[in-house]
């Protein structure tokens, strides 16, 4: 067996563009996350890196290219969609659900792993075999859903076991960010890194195999930065994840991660380990555009 | 022996057990007060409002879309309903009690109601609901219109003038199931995995989405299980009122619920149910109030009828300056009440350190 079939990547793209009007926001991107994998994704302001999150994730759609997850092809897919891969986002300006406790956040995304009248795999054998089967498993599909309201209205004992699962799994990934204390509180209520923490709980709600986090350091100060650093570690160990970081602090990115991308203008302009990207003058040049002090510093050191 | 027995009830006993507690104390009202016409009356407006606002809010307040259309599902629960009991107004299920093969039939009735209803949200909501953005406020005010329309030129649906002879069938009791019925689903959805779902969407539909939230989905099967009350609550009026006519159906009967839905606090289950119970009582009062001034003088209470929709619109301006949030907010009445009674407590005692 070769090393690819026993850790096959989680999360492939291939030459992913994409286009606003005029402008090419993100060109010929390519990247590959196996399980395991720490990445970054770093590049001045502007270059793209936020869309190719969105590209990923399916809130757009590439103009060319393609992106896989867990080896299905998943352009035009809706978010959602993607999600249920195993492909778990947060985002830069903090998008929680503001007015529900912290708790209650990470049960949205822990959707209960809920029991259907008509199995997933049943209703996908249906649409393998032809367009008809394929309209009744859609139907089907329908029915799941409103199968499971009622599963709520009548309180069936699996749907209270399901909740209570829920609500253990949801306390659980509050506790390993450390935020159990603020479990009842408002998210809107919670100070900033925190947000930014309950936004990594919430992500992980969903299951992931592959988590992407945009500057999950940002606006956090140095001790917090720091602990970051080594939460991230730890939740790739403990939950088995591939993980994608976007971040501005270059010593962050620097000290965590084993290969790092670099974007400027929807360009890649470098890839490799954090010693090659630092000393790629390429890299140099696009930070020093930006005058930015941590890249210098970094590329000094 | 209760708790006893309450562990070893099937599970649909113990989920239907709140339902079957109402049916016994609405039996009971019923004995007591089912003689009494206009009470009779007044509380099945009251009910049908409370329906109406109710199964809006799991929309409007719950999902965060904005439907004005709640007028036009009540409308084809209404009309198609009392269709249903015009052509089975003579039979009599064999073998049963007029009485009680009336209340089966008025049941069936209410089901096409409700479920015609719903089927029109589907075919509303699908569309308008995949888009971002406002849509549905438009589509829903215009299927509003449409029904309204369509009613007024249709012949055996009696036109302009109305439909009369539905079998009076409604009673306190029924309508009152209903309300219960409503109320208890409304609250078991926002109880679990869909109510937060909704929830979600309402906050932020991309982080929703972003987290597996189908949420064009569950946007339409709420508006699909709202548009199903509404039918409902059109199919009992219809069979309460002499007679149902396009007046009863319009634009401004939709924006009395979405009126009910945001002071009761878009999204508080027991928020729209004290709005809906307060804001029917009230022009219903006034009108009964200035009968009595005018002596037998209608012309008072008529005109105080046009202009009970700039009185609401006053209110709701009103309502909007004090409370923006509504009466509860997004919470509902167990979880404020109990810190406006103890906000007074250390008030009293003085600033605390
Ligand atoms: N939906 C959009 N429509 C038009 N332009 C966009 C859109 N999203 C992003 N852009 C543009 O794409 C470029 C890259 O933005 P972004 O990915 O947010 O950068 P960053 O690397 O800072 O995250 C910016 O010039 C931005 O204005
Ligand atoms: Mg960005």
């Amino acid at each position: 067996m070769t090393p690819a079939t026993v850790n096959p990547p989680l999360l492939e793209v291939r030459a992913a563009s994409i286009q606003f009007g005029g402008l090419k926001a993100l060109t010929g991107f390519n990247l590959e996350i196996r399980q395991g994998d720490l990445k970054g994704l770093i590049g001045p302001n502007g270059a793209g890196k936020t869309t190719a999150f969105n590209v990923l994730t399916g809130v757009y759609r590439p103009t060319s290219g393609d992106v896989f997850v867990a080896g299905q092809r998943v352009n035009g897919k809706l978010p959602h969609q993607i999600n249920r891969l195993g492909l778990a986002r947060t985002f830069q300006n903090i998008r929680l659900f503001k007015q529900l406790s912290a708790v209650d956040n990470v049960k949205v995304a822990c959707l209960a792993d809920s029991r259907p009248l008509v199995s997933a795999e049943r209703v996908a054998a249906l649409r393998r075999r032809g367009s008809a089967l394929a309209r009744l498993g859609q139907m089907l599909d329908a029915t799941n859903n409103y199968y499971d309201w009622w599963r709520a209205l009548l309180l069936t004992p699996g749907f209270l076991r399901e909740e209570e699962a829920v609500t253990r799994r949801a306390d659980e990934l509050l506790e390993v960010m450390g935020l159990a204390h603020r479990r009842d509180e408002e998210a809107a209520s919670l100070p900033y890194g925190e947000q930014r923490r309950l936004e990594i709980a919430r992500a992980l709600g969903t299951r992931p195999r592959v988590l992407l986090l945009d500057e999950p350091a940002a606006g956090m100060n140095t001790r917090e930065k720091s602990d970051l650093m080594v939460l991230i570690r730890k939740l790739r160990d403990q939950f088995s994840l591939g993980l994608l970081v976007i971040e501005h602090d270059m010593k962050l990115v620097m000290g965590i991660c084993e290969q790092i991308t670099v974007l400027d203008h929807g360009e890649t302009i470098a890839y490799g380990t954090p010693e090659a990207v630092r000393a790629d003058p390429k890299v140099v040049e696009a930070y020093l555009g930006e005058a930015q002090p941590a890249a210098a510093a970094g590329a000094s050191r | 022996m209760g708790a006893a027995s309450a562990k070893t009830m099937p599970y649909w006993a113990r989920g239907l057990a709140p339902l079957l507690g109402a049916l016994a104390v609405l039996a009971m009202l019923q004995w007591i007060f089912g003689p009494m016409h206009f009470f009779v009356y007044l509380s099945s407006l009251v009910g049908v409002n409370v329906i109406l606002a109710v199964s809006l809010n799991v929309v409007n307040g719950m999902t965060g879309q904005f439907s004005i259309g709640h007028a036009g599902f009540m409308a084809v629960g209404a009309y198609l309903s009392g269709l249903f009991s015009l052509a089975v107004k003579e039979l009599n299920i064999r073998g049963l009690p007029a009485t009680l093969s009336d209340q089966l039939l008025l049941l069936a009735a209410i089901g096409v109601g409700g479920v015609a209803a719903a089927a029109c949200g589907f075919l509303v909501g699908l569309p308008s609901l995949r888009l971002k953005g406002d849509y549905l406020a438009i589509v829903t005010l215009g299927f509003g219109e449409i029904i309204r329309v369509v009613v007024q030129n249709t012949e055996t649906l009696g036109g302009a003038l109305g439909l009369s002879g539905i079998p009076q069938r409604s009673s306190f009791y029924m309508v009152w199931l209903w309300v219960f019925v409503t109320v208890l689903v409304a609250r078991r959805i926002a109880g679990s995995s869909h109510g937060r779902s909704l929830w979600a969407i309402r906050e932020d539909e991309v982080a929703a989405e972003a987290m597996g939230v189908d949420t064009t989905g569950y946007k339409v099967r709420s508006f699909v299980v709202s548009s199903f009350f509404a039918g409902v609550a059109g199919a009992l009026f219809a069979h309460f009122v002499p007679i149902i006519n396009p007046g009863s159906f319009t634009f401004v009967k939709s924006m009395e619920v979405v009126v009910m839905v945001v002071a009761g606090g878009l999204g508080s289950t027991t928020g729209a149910i004290v709005a809906a119970v307060c804001l029917t009582l009230l022009p219903e009062g006034m009108r009964s109030l200035f009968l009595r001034l005018g002596g037998e003088d209608a012309s008072l209470a008529q005109k105080v009828d046009q202009i009970r929709m700039p009185i609401y619109g006053l209110l709701l301006v009103l309502l909007m300056l004090v409370r923006p949030q509504g009466l509860f907010g997004t919470r509902e009445a167990w979880d404020v009440l109990p810190k406006w009674l103890s906000r007074r407590g250390p008030a009293l005692k003085g600033p605390v350190a």
